[in-house]
This record gives C-alpha cells, sequence and structure tokens, in this order.
C-alpha cells in the first residue's frame, strides 16, 4: 500500500513536470537536419532562443543526416499537433509527403535554407548564387586573377553545389586562373575526414603551384587552414576563402597564424530569428501569409567579411 | 513443473516494460494512443522490423551481419538510379532484391568456406557496398518525384492502415512461421545453438549459415526498395543509421520470449519498443539528445543480459 501511494506520487510528479508549461503556450517543434553540421545548430539554437523568448514551448530535433529519421520526427511532431514548424536545412522532396500531412493538419511550415515547397509557407534564403559569385570573385581578386587554385567541393547539398557551379562559371571567364587540384567531399557523416584526406594530398602534391583555395563552406576551410599551418605555410602564402560565416571563421581571418582571407557570412541567426517572428505574425497575430512574405523566398542579405571588417562582425 | 517468477520475469520482463511504457506514455504524451498516431508507430516501425528481423536470422545462426545497413543503401542507390534512367518501378524494385540478395549470399560463402569470421566478412562487404553507392552517386542522391504506384508501396493506405504495415506484417508472419515451424528454420536455430552437434545429427549447417546471412540481404534489398519509395530519393547511406537501431532491437528481442536467444517475435517487439520510444519522447517535448541517450542505454542494458549469445556470435571462428 505504501508503495503504491510512492508510485502514484512519483507518477504524478513525474507528470506534472513534464506537462508543466504546455497550458496556452505556442508550440514550435524545430528540425534540423545535421546539428553536428555547425549552420544547422546555428540555425535551429536560433530559432529555440527566440521563441523561448516570446514566451513559447519549444522543442528540437535532430536528424542525424539521415533522411528517414527526418521524415518520422516531422511525422511525430504533426502527430504531437504542434502550432508551428520550423525546419532547418530540411529535404522538401524527400519529405514531401510529411510536409504535406502537416499542412493537411493546418500546421504552418516555414523553412530555413531548404528550398520551397508547395506545402510551407515559405523558404527563408540567402541568394547562394550571389554568395557564390562574391565568394569566387573575392578569391580571384586577391591572386590577380592569374596562377593556381585549389578546389574543395561539396555537392550532395544544393546550396554547396550552386556555389561550386558559379564558382565554375566565373572560372570559365577568367583563363589565367587554372584549377590545379579539386577535392569533391562525399562522406556527410565523416566529412571532416573525408576533407582532410583529400586536401593533404592536394596540397602535398601541388605545393607551390596553387595561390588560392576556395572552399565551398567554413567548415571544410577550417579542415584547410589547419592543413596549410601542418605545412609550414604563412599568412599571405595562399589565400582561402569559403562560405557562411560564425565566430569561428571570424577568429581565423584575425588570427595572424591562419590563412584564413575571407567568408561571405550567412546571418543564420537573423535568418531564424525571422523564421520564428514571421511564424508569429502568421498563426499567433493572424496576417495572411502575403502581408509578411509576398512570394515563396524570404531573401536575407550575405556580407563578405574580411581582416577589413572582421572587428565590426566579432563585436 | 510451475514456471518461477524470475522465468517470468527473464521471458517476459522487457515485454512488460514495452507495456509499461505504453501505458506510460498514454497517459502522459498528448495523442500518443490515438489511431493514426500508432498507425504513424507502425509505419515508422517498419522499415527496422524488417531489418532487425532479417539481422536475427543471421543471429539465430550465430553469425553478425554488420553489412544489412549499407546494403540496404547500396540497393536503394541502384533502384534510384534505374528508375532514373527510366526503367521500370517493378524491374528496379526486383533488382534491388536481388543485389541484397547477392550481398547476403556473398558474406555466407565468405563465412562459409573462407572461413572469414562475419564480424570481419560482413565489415568488409559493408565497406565494399558503401564505396559502390557513393561510386554510383558520386555522393548525390537520385531524387525525383517518382511514379506514383511506387511511391504508394510506402505512402499508400488500404482503408486508413498503411501499406507498409501490411507489408511489415506480413514479414513478420512469413518470417515467424519459417524460423519456427519450417524444417528449414529448426535447423537454422540448431545450427545456431550447436553447430558441432547439428552438425554431427545430419544438418548441413553450412547450408544454414549461408541462408541465414543471405535472408539479410533480402531483408536489405526489402528495406531498400521501401526506404526508396518512402522518400522518393536515394542517398548512398540512407539506410545507415539502422545498424545501430537494427541491431539494438535484435539484442532487445534476446531479452524476452526465449531469453538469450535470438528470436523473430522478439526482434519485431524490440523493434517497436525503440520506435514507440522514439515517438513517445517527441510527444512528450524531450529534446533530441535525450533520445540518443536512452537508445545508448537500451543498448547497453539489452547487450548486458543477452552477451554471452552476442559474443558467440562475434568472436567464434
Amino acid at each position: 500500500m505504501k508503495y503504491k501511494r510512492i508510485i502514484t506520487a512519483l507518477s504524478v510528479l513525474a507528470g506534472s513536470a513534464l506537462l508543466s508549461g504546455q497550458g496556452l503556450a505556442f508550440d514550435l517543434g524545430v528540425v534540423a537536419f545535421q546539428m553536428s553540421a555547425e549552420t544547422h545548430a546555428r540555425c535551429a539554437n536560433a530559432a529555440e532562443a527566440r521563441a523561448t523568448d516570446l514566451g513559447w514551448k519549444t522543442q528540437v530535433l535532430n536528424s542525424n543526416g539521415d533522411l528517414q529519421a527526418h521524415a518520422e520526427q516531422i511525422d511525430n511532431l504533426v502527430q504531437k499537433g504542434v502550432d508551428g514548424l520550423i525546419l532547418c536545412m530540411s529535404k522538401p522532396v524527400e519529405a514531401d509527403a510529411q510536409f504535406a500531412a502537416a499542412k493537411a493538419a493546418g500546421i504552418p511550415t516555414i523553412s530555413v535554407v531548404s528550398g520551397t515547397s508547395p506545402h510551407t509557407l515559405f523558404d527563408v534564403q540567402v541568394n547562394e548564387y550571389g554568395v557564390g559569385a562574391d565568394s569566387a570573385l573575392y578569391l580571384l581578386g586577391t591572386i590577380n586573377f592569374e596562377g593556381g587554385v585549389l578546389i574543395q567541393r561539396f555537392e550532395a547539398n544544393a546550396g554547396t553545389r550552386v556555389r561550386g557551379k558559379i564558382l565554375d562559371a566565373v572560372l570559365e571567364e577568367n583563363k589565367a586562373v587554372k584549377v590545379v587540384g579539386s577535392h569533391s567531399m562525399a562522406r556527410t557523416k565523416s566529412w571532416r575526414d573525408d576533407v582532410r584526406n583529400g586536401m593533404q594530398a592536394l596540397i602535398l602534391q601541388q605545393a607551390g603551384k596553387f595561390k588560392g583555395i576556395w572552399a565551398s563552406f567554413d567548415g571544410q576551410a577550417f579542415i584547410i587552414d589547419d592543413l596549410l599551418k601542418e605545412a609550414g605555410y604563412k599568412k599571405g602564402d595562399v589565400s582561402l576563402v569559403s562560405i557562411d560565416g560564425g565566430a569561428e571563421v571570424f577568429r581565423r581571418i584575425k588570427d595572424p597564424e591562419s590563412m584564413m582571407t575571407a567568408t561571405v557570412s550567412i546571418p543564420f541567426e537573423e535568418m531564424a530569428t525571422a523564421a520564428v517572428d514571421s511564424m508569429k505574425k502568421i498563426a499567433v497575430d493572424g496576417m495572411s501569409k502575403e502581408q509578411v512574405v509576398a512570394g515563396p523566398y524570404l531573401f536575407m542579405s550575405a556580407v563578405l567579411v574580411d581582416a577589413s571588417n572582421v572587428d565590426q562582425v566579432l563585436k | 513443473m510451475g514456471v518461477s517468477t524470475r522465468q517470468i520475469i527473464e521471458r517476459y520482463g522487457t515485454f512488460f516494460a514495452g507495456v509499461l511504457l505504453f501505458i506510460y506514455l498514454t497517459i502522459f504524451a498528448d495523442n500518443f494512443a490515438s489511431v493514426p498516431n500508432l498507425l504513424n508507430i507502425l509505419k515508422q516501425v517498419s522499415f527496422l522490423a524488417i531489418l532487425s528481423i532479417g539481422f536475427t536470422f543471421a543471429l539465430i545462426t550465430s553469425e553478425l551481419d554488420l553489412s544489412f545497413a549499407h546494403v540496404c543503401s547500396f540497393s536503394g542507390v541502384i533502384i534510384g538510379m534505374l528508375i532514373s534512367d527510366g526503367v521500370s518501378w517493378q524491374l528496379a524494385a526486383l533488382v534491388g532484391i536481388a543485389i541484397g540478395t547477392v550481398a547476403g549470399l556473398i558474406n555466407g560463402l565468405l563465412v562459409t568456406y573462407l572461413k572469414v569470421p562475419s564480424l570481419i566478412a560482413t565489415l568488409g562487404t559493408s565497406s565494399v557496398a558503401n564505396g559502390l553507392a557513393f561510386m554510383i552517386t558520386g555522393g548525390v542522391a537520385f531524387v525525383g518525384r517518382w511514379d506514383p504506384n511506387f511511391l504508394f508501396l510506402a505512402r499508400g493506405k488500404v482503408g486508413v492502415v498503411p501499406l507498409l504495415v501490411i507489408l511489415m506484417l506480413i514479414v513478420v508472419v512469413l518470417a515467424l512461421v519459417f524460423s519456427t515451424q519450417s524444417k528449414t528454420g529448426v535447423h537454422l536455430q540448431a545450427t545456431g545453438e550447436n553447430e558441432e552437434a547439428a552438425r554431427r545429427s545430419g544438418i548441413n549447417t553450412k547450408r544454414c549459415k549461408i541462408l541465414g546471412l543471405t535472408l539479410s540481404g533480402v531483408a536489405a534489398g526489402v528495406t531498400g526498395v521501401l526506404l526508396v519509395s518512402n522518400l522518393s530519393s536515394a542517398a548512398p547511406q540512407m539506410g545507415g543509421d539502422f545498424l545501430l537501431l537494427g541491431i539494438a532491437a535484435a539484442l532487445l528481442g534476446m531479452t524476452m520470449f526465449t531469453p538469450a536467444k535470438p528470436n523473430i517475435f522478439g526482434s519485431f517487439v524490440g523493434a517497436l519498443i525503440i520506435v514507440m520510444l522514439s515517438n513517445g519522447l517527441v510527444l512528450l517535448g524531450a529534446q533530441y539528445y535525450v533520445q540518443d541517450i536512452l537508445l545508448g542505454i537500451i543498448i547497453i542494458a539489452s547487450v548486458a543480459v543477452s552477451a554471452s549469445v552476442l559474443k558467440q556470435a562475434a568472436f567464434s571462428l
């Protein structure tokens, strides 16, 4: 009898703890495709932080880069009956059925850097074509539009693939720049090893034949930067340019030991915050989607950060 | 000859724990016991259940198959490639299942004729399958809005019941009947329990081991078809995350019904518990890292209970 009472009391306590805050607060589900990627984590964490500021109940899920897990997590949040969904770097084609289920259940969905879907309100994006052009032109400018370059690509992601294609278009117009080595990252789960192995080989093989390196995102550039340091390169020997932004890349741009020259900084935090604020306007304040965002995209601006303005972004 | 309380706990403890988990989630997680969510859970468990049942067949013969997840991905990639090239989805699906079957057969031959321990042989096959999947895709998934009839396999419903659930139940029943009621199934179990004794009693143990590993490959191929249908895409690592989960489901299954012995129904219930927990945690509002922590605890606990059989399967030469 005594044990029964204790078990009942514990169950009530546990239930109360789990159910606390489940009152009238807006219930937001946030799904990030792969939290081990810094950009995905920045998006999800910023969305959670903004939603918490608004007094919302927020649940963040990580799909660990697994498409089936991603689809199931969206399904589960739909079954939970969340009031809104924010999806960071999601997969609108692969999870089309889940996006449709969310819409059918009346759950407003906003994606960030995912691409558009007929089942979402809109996608918060930067113009990847513009971002690719900025990074490519900046790199070529630093080597006076001549000499050898190494390229680190990532074709499996739509955004980084677009960046690479724009780089190709820029290179096509500037024949004095030669690509002396190119590595394409294939593995998403062990991508750091993949980049390290591929670029280490190219840096050794092409030593002295390249003046610049382009990487499709900053995480790759960090590995390349470390490889260059290990190989004895000094700041100024090689220009290293990539894309994404964030505290670590800004630190490296300022670091006198680092080869990191510039990044095109994508405001992931601002994008996620804008997604939450838009969700509030539409789902809470009752504004129409068209009043908030006219088309399928909410475009935001990326900023090129180099030694000239890194102090501003580090503040 | 009554059954002791200890025996009941050994046989049904995990199952009862699953029932208690179900009751707990029904009480505390909003919408958990709603019909749409229960069907959602059954749909989600389909992939894991089929893969873990395949893995269980290998385990029944006291062999490990660590290749099933990457074979599943490779099979999916081939299906995606064929459909993208205009091949009919029916033929592509058959080819996908055939690839899984051949991979399993190769595992079986490596283990029985070349005497490579299954732990090593299947790790090698896994690596080859993974490499081939990347070779074909270059890391870029085949994505498309494919034939609705193909997508119906995993997304369609018969009445309110997802077709995927019906397919999974067919697989579970067939596997259960085959493993427990057929002569070959009994031979598989005898081979796993005591290979030497089984061989002396006239059972072709080599053939049994080849069959066990081949069935694991078949399950990987079938799951490849269903995954591609569900996601309308084929990526080189689409099945990768099922390795740990599939093993966990089978190990969890070994803690119930026939303790310390791999069994089909146990693997199915194990998969169901894992997916139910995953779904329930989302409905309870738990953050993502809680699920990983709990899954790790489940694996450690189930391995601790079924360690002796696993050790035998992993390290027997």
